[in-house]
């Protein structure tokens, strides 16, 4: 260990024991060896470092950082100072930095080996692959007897898709490697095989499958490998042979019988109802032979014999999933209306004397008939047939009231109505019935959250979390996405914005920690040898966020951040007065009496809740103790009362814009997001590229819609704005127009046309309604909701959610500027027309009172005496919606 | 094709219990009763289906009178249900543990004596009317009952 400070023998002997102990993770005994040493030398760089670098392994971060900075200004000079201070920084997640000190290290000794790896770590982890090719060839320089020195060498290459290379240097390799029969081997061959594959040289691929099947332990890869390239060579009869085989392994895997159908080069319906024929024979307990037929045939006597056979057996075995799994036959309206005559068929006849048909012999068990109206009420559900489907599931319950599955699809027959709190009803009785039930309690727990009731929701869900820490704090810990969605989106509801930017702030960490997770299998997987699943997982990761699960946070999110920008909240304590202008001195004394209460009881839950914390950190402290491996970076903590007070909203956007952006750019809503955004930054370039995309991927009616309000609001601001912009800008935007047919159009004209060529759609009006506003908001609010006085169910189709989505943007969002009272009711009133049973249009008392049913009537609430209490809270939330 | 089996009843499924009574019979049990079941152990059983819940079955030592009886407090199946063996598996479930335990003098039920459908259920396997108590019921008509007895010779 060279250092231009050395030690006397003594403390030189000490120095080495620290970085002994250090490795073996006695880190006590390490820092007693500092002190020592720091006792005759107080200002010894590497010391100091050291003592650095093992501070920041037992959590102390801030001294840890001290140390180190403090070690390195005494010996810049030393590696091992600059390694240290890089590793520091590595922990922190500074990568960039971090790879400025192992640089400095290596300038200070540049073969030093293990610098050099977590050099490689630091930069295949940022996706700097020429940097991490480089670092690969100096290590497989020192070190050119290790196999993993060529593996990653090899992996640079292929990584940068320059495959001949990497081919090249793992062939050269497996020349001096004796063949051995082990995983290893295995795993070897088979990434090999598979950069073969990507580089399309498929036959080299099956030759080289061929020459060393002996030693390839993981046949089922191998086959597959085998026959996807056979395939590409078009070798269809050796690879239908392979198929066959893999089929035989595994009768449920739906692209094996793709794969075989398609390399027999089956034409006619007969061949191919044949080959489904001989399978379903060979494999009965598969249900894809006898399920893909029902897709393909199209002549309806055919169709129907052969799902007249398949829904007899499904009833008979009780495929409670039944309806899921042929749904997909629904795209065909004979294909569903032959399914829907035979089972309300079978419904009849099975009432009567329990036989599917009059003619038929065979008596079934009483079971066929529950599955039959379960299946109905799943039909009828999913044609809309809301009144038909409640029909059937109520039957279904009489007949057998145990069934948790029946309650849960009467809850769904009743979200599709837009009766929220029955639905949770359904809901918490299916969950009452089978506590142990995961899967029920998740569904239940998100009924709440679309019920908003937020509390009630964590309740149950807390069935099934620590008991040591809060619901909330356990599900976040466990990343449980779907539930932070669901809670953001409750939140927002009822205008809590702080809260819901904070679960979607969580959502947008965790997939930060999936990214960040990454870094202790660059090292793990080069050693264990599991190659394809290491690149595997390096490409999964690439494209994490295009998760669904981002892309809802983020629109959430943006969404929320929009509105802020337009309509920022007052400062804390403040807000108080927004709902007092209109109140008597009575209900204001109530009002604030409440309040009180409320802030008591928060406080009440912050003290228990901060007890818990505590007592969860000093349960964590043990566990450090142990594992004392730890070393994440604080976060900074999410505050709702910061989060919903943003100084520049857009600005927050683009942790959230940006990548779904990238990955999410297929969805037309992401760019009608990002036009919101840059509309408000009057950014006009940016503008046009999303008006452009949201024109490109839009094909449905309500896309073509937002599309000419994006239009629309562009023109406008274009007309005002167009002197400020420079002349390159103007010039493209002026081509760009051209293309887009729009350039020199009136708005008003264009409006205009929308709305009389889009009379009967309900998506359009709203558009055209919005801009027929915005481009007078004085004279025209009046006009803009006149619009929707005329609306019937006899011109008009409308869905639930946009509804909803509408009433909200008029009632809450200003979407008409502040409209009187009168005017919210009557567009209500007008909707209820179109959804008499969905809460949201019922009058706020009506929702009050369907509330206090729910909660009143909730399992988790039938031995608990503080009902009164929670409904009132819930009540005030039911106002402010 | 058809299974007919038993099962434990537990605090998670308890309410199934609960469901079956409900639909079952006339008379409401309470929330203690609930309660007690899950201390029953082999003397409460919920009847699966095709692996759904259609029956149950719950019973209680008596040792009143310085004599061990079992009573058996309900034993019900939905009605969709019926004719299939499931109140017979349930029975002989009951009986079986008489037999094993060997101390029991007799097993002994209350029936509305309307109900003429147990009663012949409760004869076939060896049960016999031997009293017949007035006013047993509360609140359902008709309001007397018999009380069916089956009893054991002492080994």
């Amino acid at each position: 260990m060279p250092s231009s400070n050395p030690l006397p023998s003594h403390e030189a002997n000490l120095f080495k024991k620290i970085l002994k102990c250090y490795e073996q993770k006695q880190y006590r005994k390490a820092l007693q060896h500092v002190k020592e040493i720091l006792k005759k030398f107080p200002d010894h760089g590497e010391t100091l470092s050291m003592k650095g670098l093992i501070l920041n392994y037992t959590n102390k971060k801030s001294e840890a950082f001290e140390c180190a900075q403090r070690g390195l200004k005494n010996d810049v000079k030393s590696h091992v100072c600059w390694h240290v201070y890089g590793l520091l920084q590595r922990s922190d997640r500074k990568y960039d930095e971090a790879i400025k000190c192992y640089r400095n290290a290596l300038k200070l000794d540049p073969a030093n080996l293990q610098i050099l790896r977590d050099l490689s770590l630091l930069q295949i982890q940022i996706r700097d692959l020429e940097g991490f090719r480089d670092t690969r060839y100096q290590l497989l320089q020192l070190r050119p007897t290790q196999r993993v020195s060529w593996i990653g060498y090899a992996m640079s290459y292929h990584l940068l898709k320059d495959h001949s290379i990497a081919n090249n240097i793992l062939e050269e390799f497996n020349k001096t490697q004796p063949k051995t029969i082990d995983f290893e081997m295995s795993e070897l061959l088979l990434y090999q095989n598979k950069i073969y594959q990507e580089a399309k040289l498929f036959e080299k691929s099956i030759k080289h499958l061929d020459d060393n099947k002996n030693f390839i332990l993981d046949k089922l890869c191998l086959l597959e490998k085998k026959a996807f390239a056979l395939t590409n060579l078009n070798k269809n009869e050796e690879a239908a042979k392979i198929y066959e085989q893999l089929i035989e392994r595994n009768p449920d895997n739906l692209i094996y019988y793709q794969n075989l159908e398609a390399s027999l080069n089956l034409n006619s319906i007969d061949e191919k109802l044949n080959f489904y024929a001989k399978l379903s024979e060979k494999y009965p307990r598969s249900d894809i032979p006898r399920k893909t037929p029902l897709l393909f045939l199209s002549d309806s006597k055919q169709f129907s014999s052969y799902v007249e056979e398949y829904l007899k057996r499904s009833f008979r075995k009780g495929i409670t999933p039944l309806f899921k799994e042929i749904k997909c036959l629904y795209s065909e309206e004979t294909k569903w209306k032959i399914i829907e005559s035979l089972v309300v068929g079978y419904a009849t006849c099975l009432e009567t004397d329990n036989k599917f048909s009059n003619d038929s012999s065979q008596e079934e068990p009483p079971t066929c008939l529950l599955w039959v109206y379960y299946f109905l009420a799943q039909h009828f559900d999913y044609l809309k047939q809301y009144a038909k489907a409640l029909v059937f599931i109520n039957k279904a319950i009489n007949h057998t009231p145990t069934l948790v599955e029946l309650y849960i699809v009467k809850g769904k027959i009743y979200k599709h109505c837009g009766k929220v709190y029955d639905a949770v009803v359904c809901l918490d009785e299916a969950q009452s019935l089978d506590t142990a039930d995961r899967f029920v309690n998740y569904k239940c727990s998100k009924y709440m959250l679309r019920a908003s009731m937020i509390k009630e929701a964590e309740e149950i869900a807390a069935k099934f979390t620590r008991e040591t820490s809060h619901p909330a704090e356990y599900l976040k810990e466990m990343q449980c996405m779907w539930y932070e969605i669901e809670a953001a989106n409750a939140y927002r509801r009822i205008g809590k914005f702080g809260d819901a930017l904070k679960k979607c702030h969580q959502v947008e960490r965790h997939f930060q920690e999936f990214i960040e997770d990454q870094f202790d299998f660059h090292s793990y997987c080069m050693r264990k040898m599991t190659l394809s699943s290491y690149v595997d997982m390096l490409r999964l990761e690439d494209r994490i966020k295009s998760h669904p699960f981002f892309y809802k946070a983020s629109k959430i999110a943006i969404e929320i951040y929009l509105r802020l920008n337009d309509n920022p909240l007052k400062e804390m304590g403040a807000e108080l007065d927004t709902n007092t202008e209109n109140l008597s001195p009575a209900e204001l004394k109530k009002l604030k009496n409440k309040q009180k209460k409320q802030q008591l009881k928060a406080q009440n839950e912050k003290e228990k809740q901060q007890q818990l914390e505590q007592k969860r950190k000093e349960l964590n402290k043990q566990k450090n103790k142990e594992d004392s491996d730890l070393e994440q970076p604080i976060e900074e903590e999410l505050l709702p009362e910061k989060l919903e007070r943003p100084e520049n909203p857009l600005e927050e956007c683009n942790r959230f814009l940006k990548p779904i952006e990238e990955f999410a750019a297929q969805y037309p809503e992401t760019h009608y997001l990002a036009f919101q955004v840059y509309y408000r930054k009057n950014k006009p370039l940016l503008m046009m590229k999303a008006l452009k995309k949201i024109k490109k991927n839009s094909n449905t009616v309500d896309y073509l819609a937002k599309f000419h309000y994006c239009a629309c609001k562009f023109l406008l601001k274009y007309e005002k704005e167009k002197c400020s912009y420079n002349t390159d800008v103007l010039g493209v935007i002026q081509n760009e127009l051209k293309h887009l047919e729009l350039f020199g159009q009136s708005v008003e004209k264009l409006n205009e046309n929308f709305l009389s060529v889009n009379q009967n759609n309900f998506e359009s009006l709203i558009v055209g309604s919005k801009i027929l506003y915005d481009l007078n908001p004085n004279e025209n609010q009046q006009k803009a909701l006149d619009l929707f006085k005329n609306i019937s169910k006899e011109n008009l189709s409308i869905n639930l959610i946009t509804a909803i989505d509408a009433f909200r943007s008029v009632a809450e969002n200003h979407y008409f500027g502040k409209c009187s009272k009168e005017e919210v009711e009557n567009i209500r009133t007008k909707l209820k027309e179109f959804f008499t049973e969905a809460t949201i249009f019922k009058t706020p008392e009506e929702q009050a009172n369907d509330l206090i049913n729910c909660v009143q009537g909730l399992s988790i609430n039938s031995f608990v005496s503080s009902v009164n209490n929670d409904i009132t809270d819930q009540m005030t939330s039911v106002n402010i919606r | 094709m058809l299974s007919i089996e038993l099962g434990d009843i537990t605090i998670h499924n308890i309410k199934q219990l609960k469901k079956i009574n409900q639909v079952v019979f006339p008379v409401s049990y309470n929330d203690k009763f609930y309660k007690d079941v899950l201390d029953l152990g082999p003397l409460a059983k919920l009847a699966y289906f095709n692996d759904i819940v259609v029956g149950g079955v719950c019973c209680r030592i008596d040792l009143t009178d310085n004599k061990r009886r079992l009573y058996i407090m309900t034993l019900g199946c939905l009605s969709a249900y019926r004719k299939y063996g499931v109140g017979k598996l349930m029975l002989n479930h009951v009986l079986d543990y008489c037999e094993k335990d060997g101390n029991f003098e007799c097993v002994y039920l209350h029936v509305q004596i309307n109900n003429d459908v147990a009663i012949d259920f409760y004869k076939k396997f060896g049960f016999e009317i031997v009293e017949r108590k007035e006013q047993y019921y509360k609140r359902i008509e008709p309001a007397d009952a018999f009380v069916l007895k089956k009893s054991f010779e002492k080994k």
